[in-house]
């Protein structure tokens, strides 16, 4: 499993996740084979994964090539082909099927999809490829990010999902979950709820205000729009309307309808963090930095919101490791401001634990994977420190659905988290 | 008479992949984490502990903070009134905590203690950070407007190696390659994740620059945070532990042997005054051979495996020898017959040393016991050495200047 002898094929190179896929591989000790249009773009993934690897000897462990003259006989030889390409489920077909007539029976076969349904990428594929076909859905950046989801479709042979969650946990040291194959699956599906959610309310209060307000004191690395800029509006908004369009029954649909603004942003080109001169939630110049006014799609200066006594004391509870108290006093904060923080926090805890049997199998793979995946606090964790009884009472105030396991533990006195604090201090934020 | 036992209790550590400054956090962060996770880990209450002891080098510099043992009375209410100090050495200031710790449970002053080992590094910009560990040499002389002193101070010593026996930079590169490899099976390594190859150490490139000599980054250890702690107890308090426990007395490691020597403080002196002797650093040398005396073991042969301080791919080619793994200068040998990896003969750090699991300076040397507590108890996971019964520690503060080693086992 592990060594030169255990080649890895990766398609799509130079594409977003392809360096830092081969990073994580050949850091690993496979062999892996980028494979691109042409040589250049090949060249570009490599020298992407040796930028993410600090290593130009990574090179040793990788060997370049085209999807004209060298995909077939390496598909033949590799035991795993990770496929990076766009995410177009007709490219996608287009290659899948090339890779099921040359590969060996017994490979694996991946996609990094972060949207495309597992089981639509398998569809037509022969009876040996569907068994040994699943998901590794890696979050970018994959070096600085070690949660990955797994996602079997119903046909993946057990054993297959079992080898590569070992393989990914032992070899590639990552945070590893089953995540099922449902719109985002597991990670996006909760994460995307809770961003989308804050680009919602900041067309009503404002970008740099809600930013401040549920900014990483409430358990999370960055604000929520910081955030949304770095991943991309394109992706974010691929993300929420394919689960606005595909889970009519969540109880949180109406969190997923994208915000007219990111829509008209989208078009003009505003993609966030990639789109540096157009910008997105905020736009940097030099020094000076510029915050978009969502009613008017104008940049104005950017200017530190009035502070708030609630915020001001959880950042300083966090700051020295007092994330209960800093969870308390959001729950005792009172005014319109606080309802607001509340109602996402403890939404996101809620709507995650709702989760669990949906898009993953316990609260133990939610907690991993926000955790790992969007270093954000276990949901259980919050529901812990808040304490059972009155993180329901939160959630009912503001007509959220409680979930099963936040019942249970109220009644039964129980510790949801199964880490301690040396697991979830990192997530909440100073 | 004997001297009374000291045991080991276990503890806990943080991850040293963190960087607090990024989350916002002062260093009482990690010393309550790692704390409440030592005592959750340990199963002992706040109202237990009877005295603290916090090692940490330049909180002062790092954080504009000193008066460090004060701040573990922040840690919980039970700890108000509690005995506390702080000791410095240096990067063995862990170590020389554990010294002080366990000096009052000998002499029965108290019967439970906590040690803290605690570094936040991250604070400033690698330079800036390189001049203050040069205060851990003779500042005015080795560091005052020397870029990275200590690579340069630790390059000098593989440059006597060198003059005095012959050294090849492979060797080195090979001491980095193993230690990175062991990072990857500790999951609280800081280059768990990190690219290594023997390949990559060996050369010197755009992303393998040279420091200062011989000294490239891979042959490094990492500026970290962190902060680990673990409980050290009187045969008393241990045979009631083991009681409630259900455990039996006889499983709970000890601190079977310890050494301490502090060599002149400035590398040259200290060359000087070897320049007739086998060892280069003979007062280190000391200090393990007074650990296994004190542990009555015969030589290195009756450990299983060593945690040892790797600041530098050229300390860890100096511990091989000193050890006395091979005869003053053939630790090469060692490396090139694989004595030193996992699954032979003599695994030297498990954990991924200083260069892979990560140095906050004040607190290596409590990582160190709280590992060689781990591997003695078979709870080392992934990096586990088998059979392990008995395991060493040698933490250095400055060139070779403050020498703590340990034997732990039971």
């Amino acid at each position: 499993m592990r060594g030169e002898n255990y080649k890895v094929v990766i398609l799509g190179a130079n594409g977003t996740m392809g360096g830092g896929a081969a990073a994580m591989f050949a850091g690993g000790g496979c062999h892996v084979t980028m494979l691109a249009r042409d040589p250049a773009k090949a060249r570009e993934g490599l020298i992407d994964a040796q930028s993410i690897a600090k290593a130009e000897a990574l090179a040793d462990n990788v060997t370049l090539g085209t999807y004209d003259h060298d995909m077939d006989r390496a598909v033949a030889e590799a035991a795993l082909i990770f496929e990076t390409l766009a995410e177009d489920l007709a490219l996608k077909h287009e290659f899948l099927h090339r890779v099921d007539h040359h590969r060996r029976p017994d490979s694996i076969v991946a996609t990094c999809s972060s949207g495309l349904s597992i089981a639509d990428m398998a569809r037509g594929r022969s009876e040996s490829f569907r068994r040994n076909f699943l998901g590794i859905h890696l979050f970018n950046p994959p070096h600085m990010i070690a949660g990955t989801e797994v996602v079997p479709h119903d046909a993946t042979d057990p054993a297959v999902t079992a080898t590569v969650v070992e393989m990914l946990r032992k070899v590639f040291r990552r945070k590893v979950i089953i995540a099922r194959d449902r719109p985002a699956f597991a990670g996006n599906r909760i994460g995307f709820k809770v961003l989308n959610e804050a680009a919602q309310l900041a067309d009503e209060h404002g970008v740099a205000f809600i930013d401040y307000l549920v900014g990483p004191h409430t358990g999370r690395a960055m604000a929520p729009l910081a955030t949304i800029d770095l991943v991309g509006w394109d992706v974010h908004k691929a993300i929420v309307d394919n689960i606005h369009a595909r889970c009519e029954d969540d109880e949180a649909h109406a969190c997923f309808k994208l915000p007219a603004y990111i829509e008209k942003g989208v078009q003009e080109g505003h993609l966030g963090d990639k789109t540096p001169e157009r910008g997105g939630f905020y736009r940097r110049d030099g020094k000076a930095v510029e915050v978009l006014h969502p009613g008017t799609g104008r940049y104005e200066p950017f200017k530190a919101p009035a502070r708030i006594d609630f915020v001001e004391r959880m950042k300083s509870l966090n700051r020295v490791g007092r994330y209960g108290d800093a969870m308390a006093a959001l729950a005792k904060a009172s005014g319109w401001e606080a309802d607001i923080a509340r109602q996402v926090v403890i939404g996101y805890a809620g709507y995650a634990l709702n989760r669990v049997g949906e898009v993953a199998e316990s609260a133990d793979d939610i907690d991993t994977i926000m955790s790992y995946g969007f270093n954000w606090a276990p949901p259980t964790v919050i529901i812990d420190l808040l304490g059972p009884n009155r993180a329901i009472g939160m959630l009912q105030r503001y007509n959220l659905k409680v979930p099963a396991v936040v019942e249970q533990a109220a009644a039964n006195g129980d510790k949801l988290y199964k880490g301690g604090m040396l697991d979830y201090g990192r997530t909440f934020v100073g | 008479m004997s001297t009374p036992p000291v045991y080991v209790l276990g503890g806990a550590q943080t991850d040293f992949a963190r960087n607090w400054t990024k989350e916002g956090k002062h260093f009482i962060a990690g010393m309550r984490e790692a704390t409440v996770g030592a005592m959750e880990s340990a199963r002992i209450e706040p109202r237990e502990i009877e005295t603290a002891h916090v090692g940490n080098f330049a909180a002062e510099l790092y954080a504009k903070q000193g008066h460090l043992g004060a701040f573990f009375v922040d840690i919980d209410p039970a700890f108000s009134g509690l005995p506390t100090s702080r000791h410095e050495a240096a990067c063995a200031s862990g170590s020389i905590s554990i010294l002080a710790a366990s000096a009052e449970i000998e002499a029965g002053r108290y019967d439970l203690a906590a040690v803290v080992g605690i570094e936040q590094m991250k604070t400033v910009d690698p330079a800036t950070g390189g001049e203050f560990l040069g205060t851990a040499a003779w500042y005015e002389r080795e560091a005052k407007g020397i870029e990275f002193p200590f690579p340069k101070l630790f390059g000098r010593l593989g440059d006597e190696y060198d003059k005095r026996f012959g050294l090849k930079d492979e060797h080195l590169a090979h001491i980095a390659a193993v230690n990175y490899s062991n990072a990857r099976r500790n999951p609280l390594a800081q280059t768990r994740n990190w690219f290594m190859s023997e390949a990559h150490a060996q050369k010197t490139s755009k992303y393998n620059t040279v420091i200062g000599g011989r000294i490239k980054v891979s042959d490094c250890s990492q500026v970290t945070d962190g902060a680990a702690v673990i409980f050290l107890a009187s045969a008393k308090y241990a045979a009631e532990y083991a009681k409630r426990r259900n455990l039996k007395l006889d499983s709970i490691p000890r601190i079977l042997g310890w050494g301490h020597h502090t060599a002149p403080i400035e590398f040259g002196a200290k060359v000087a005054e070897s320049r007739d002797n086998p060892y280069v650093l003979p007062h280190t040398r000391q200090a393990i051979l007074d650990a296994f005396r004190r542990a009555e073991i015969d030589s290195v042969w009756d450990l299983q495996g060593i945690e040892t301080h790797d600041c530098f791919t050229t300390s860890e080619y100096m511990a091989i020898d000193h050890f006395g793994i091979t005869k003053p200068g053939e630790s090469w040998k060692a490396i090139e017959e694989g004595v030193i990896e996992m699954g032979n003969k003599m695994p030297i750090n498990p954990s991924g040393g200083l260069i892979g699991a990560g140095h906050p300076v004040g607190c290596t040397g409590v990582r160190q016991m709280l590992d060689a507590c781990k591997q003695v108890t078979g709870a080392a996971g992934e990096y586990q050495v088998e059979d392990a019964r008995k395991i060493a520690t040698l933490n250095i503060g400055g060139s070779g200047t403050t020498s703590c080693a340990f034997v732990v086992g039971k």
